[in-house]
C-alpha cells in the first residue's frame, strides 16, 4: 500500500506543461490556489465532523438535529469564543502583524 | 449499461475521505460553471472590453484580441484562476486513491486481463508510438496524458480517465445517468430505424466506457475499440471483463486504421474530434468511412460547443484551448465538418448534423453522422 503523500507525489511527479497565469499577479494566483485547495480540505474534514455526529445521536438515541442543537452557557461558550478568536487571529495574523510590506 | 460512477474490479477503492474530497471537487467545479461562469460576458463587457479600448483606442478586431480583452477584467481572471486551479484539483482528488491502491489495481488488472477464459481480447502494438499530437499533451490536465504507459500491465492512464472523468462531469452539470454511447443508440433508433450493427468499431474509446455499453446494449454484436496508450487500453479491457462484457481492444491510430475495407456496421467516435488536429480529424474521417461497410453508419459524437452565439461567446468557451491543455478545442469548433465528411467520400445528402440532448441532466452533444452509399 503506497501512502498519500506518495501517492500525491507520483502523480505530481507525471504532469507536463506549463500553467498559464491568469491573474495579473502570480503570488495572488498561488495564494488562490493554496485557499481552494484549503476549502477542499475544509469540506472533507466538516463530512468527518458530521459522520462523527450522526454516530453520537445514533449511540444516544436522538436525533441529529437535536445533538447540533446543543447551546453552551458560561464558562464553556467562553472557552469556545476563546477559542473562536484565536483561530481568526491565527488566520488574519497579517492583517495584525505589525511588519510592514518591504 | 449504465458508464459514470459504475463498480468494477479495476475502479479504485476510495477511503470516506477521498470521496469527500471529489465530492467537494465537483461541487467547487458546479459552484464555478453555475454561478461564476455565466458572468464571464458581462465582465467582458463591464471591465475588459473598456480597458481594450482605453489601451488601444479601438475595439478588439480578431479572436486573439478578444481573448486580451477578456484578461483585461478582474472578474475573468479571478475565475479563470480559479476554474484552471479546480480543474488541477479534479487530478489530484482521482490522482491520490489511483496511486495509493495501485498494487492492487495492477494486480486486478492483470489478473483479469490473464485470465485463460475471457469475453473480449486486448492487441496492443509494441512498436507503435503514441500519437504526438495527442499523447505529449496533458489534455485536460490530466497528468501523464492519454498515451502514458509506465510499463508491464499499467492502468493509471485508464484509472485517472474514468475517475477524472466523472469528477469533471458530474461538476459540470452531466448527470450521473448519462451516457454518450446511450445518446447514440437512441439517435440510431430514432434517425436509423431498424438498424442493428453485427460489427462496430470504437475509435479513441478511452477507458472504454461507451465500448463496454454498446457491448453490453447489442451483445451479439462483435465490438471492437481502439486507442493510443497501453495503459489505457489495458484498463479499458480489464474493465469490460470485470463488467462481463465481450470487447476486443487495440492499440492503433484512428487516421491509420490496419482493419479491412468494409469490416463494420457502424463506427463510432465520442469526443475524439476535438482532440485532434485537422489533418488527423480529415484523415480519421476517411478512414471511418473505409471501414465501414456500404450501407453502414458512421457518426462522431462530440461537446456542444459548434454554435456560440457571437465571437465574444467563442473566445469565451476557447478557454480551455489556452488553461486547460485543449489545444484542438477552437479547431474543433470553427471546423466545417459537413465539408470534411464530403472530402472524405459521404455524399453530402448523406451526412446530419445532430443537436441530441444528454439522457440526464441539462447538457447537450453535438453528432455529425453519415450513412456509406451501397
Amino acid at each position: 500500500m503506497t501512502s498519500s503523500v506518495e501517492a500525491l507525489t507520483s502523480l505530481l511527479a507525471t504532469a507536463r506543461g506549463n500553467r498559464p497565469q491568469s491573474m495579473a499577479n502570480r503570488e495572488a494566483e498561488d495564494v488562490l490556489n493554496i485557499t481552494l485547495a484549503v476549502l477542499v480540505e475544509l469540506a472533507v474534514a466538516n463530512d468527518r465532523i458530521d459522520r462523527l455526529e450522526r454516530m453520537v445521536a445514533d449511540l444516544r438515541g436522538e436525533p441529529v438535529e437535536e445533538l447540533r442543537d446543543l447551546r453552551y452557557e458560561g464558562e464553556i461558550a467562553q472557552q469556545r469564543q476563546e477559542a473562536t478568536d484565536a483561530l481568526l487571529t491565527r488566520a488574519l495574523r497579517i492583517m495584525i502583524d505589525p511588519r510592514a510590506q518591504s | 449499461m449504465r458508464v459514470r460512477d459504475l463498480q468494477h474490479a479495476v475502479l479504485p477503492r476510495v477511503t470516506s475521505e477521498e470521496r469527500s474530497r471529489q465530492e467537494a471537487v465537483v461541487s467547487l467545479r458546479r459552484l464555478l460553471n453555475t454561478r461564476v461562469r455565466p458572468q464571464n460576458i458581462d465582465a467582458y463587457s463591464a471591465e475588459g472590453l473598456p480597458a481594450f479600448v482605453e489601451a488601444n483606442g479601438r475595439q478588439p478586431q480578431s479572436p486573439d484580441e478578444v481573448q486580451e480583452a477578456f484578461l483585461m477584467s478582474p472578474r475573468y481572471r479571478r475565475w479563470s484562476a480559479a476554474n484552471r486551479a479546480a480543474q488541477e484539483m479534479i487530478w489530484v482528488s482521482v490522482g491520490e486513491p489511483t496511486y495509493r491502491d495501485l498494487d492492487r489495481m495492477t494486480q486486478a488488472a492483470a489478473d483479469l486481463i490473464d485470465a485463460p477464459q475471457k469475453l473480449g481480447s486486448l492487441t496492443l502494438d509494441p512498436d507503435y508510438d503514441p500519437s504526438p499530437e495527442v499523447a505529449d499533451l496533458d489534455i485536460h490536465l490530466q497528468p501523464g496524458g492519454y498515451g502514458m504507459d509506465r510499463g508491464e500491465h499499467d492502468v493509471v492512464a485508464g484509472a485517472l480517465y474514468e475517475c477524472g472523468g466523472n469528477v469533471f462531469s458530474f461538476g459540470q452539470g452531466i448527470g450521473r445517468g448519462d451516457s454518450k454511447a446511450s445518446v447514440i443508440i437512441k439517435l440510431l433508433e430514432s434517425d436509423y430505424e431498424g438498424f442493428v450493427p453485427g460489427k462496430m468499431l470504437d475509435m479513441g474509446c478511452s477507458a472504454g466506457a461507451a465500448s463496454a455499453a454498446y457491448a453490453a446494449h447489442w451483445p451479439d454484436a462483435e465490438v471492437h475499440a481502439i486507442d493510443i496508450g497501453a495503459g489505457m487500453l489495458r484498463y479499458a479491457h480489464a474493465r469490460a471483463e470485470s463488467l462481463g462484457v465481450a470487447v476486443h481492444f487495440h492499440q492503433m491510430d484512428a487516421s491509420a486504421l490496419t482493419f479491412e475495407d468494409d469490416s463494420f456496421d457502424l463506427v463510432v467516435t465520442h469526443n475524439v474530434l476535438h482532440e485532434i488536429g485537422a489533418d488527423k480529424r480529415r484523415a480519421m474521417l476517411r478512414e471511418a468511412l473505409r471501414v465501414v461497410r456500404p450501407g453502414g453508419v458512421v457518426i462522431h459524437q462530440d461537446v456542444d460547443i459548434r454554435r456560440p452565439p457571437s465571437l465574444i461567446h467563442q473566445v469565451e468557451r476557447d478557454w480551455d484551448t489556452h488553461f486547460n491543455g485543449e489545444a484542438h478545442w477552437a479547431t474543433y469548433a470553427t471546423a466545417d465538418l459537413i465539408a470534411d465528411m464530403h472530402a472524405a467520400g459521404f455524399p453530402r445528402e448523406a451526412i446530419v448534423e445532430h443537436d441530441l440532448a444528454a439522457i440526464h441532466g441539462a447538457n447537450r452533444w453535438y453528432a455529425i453522422s453519415g450513412k456509406k452509399p451501397g
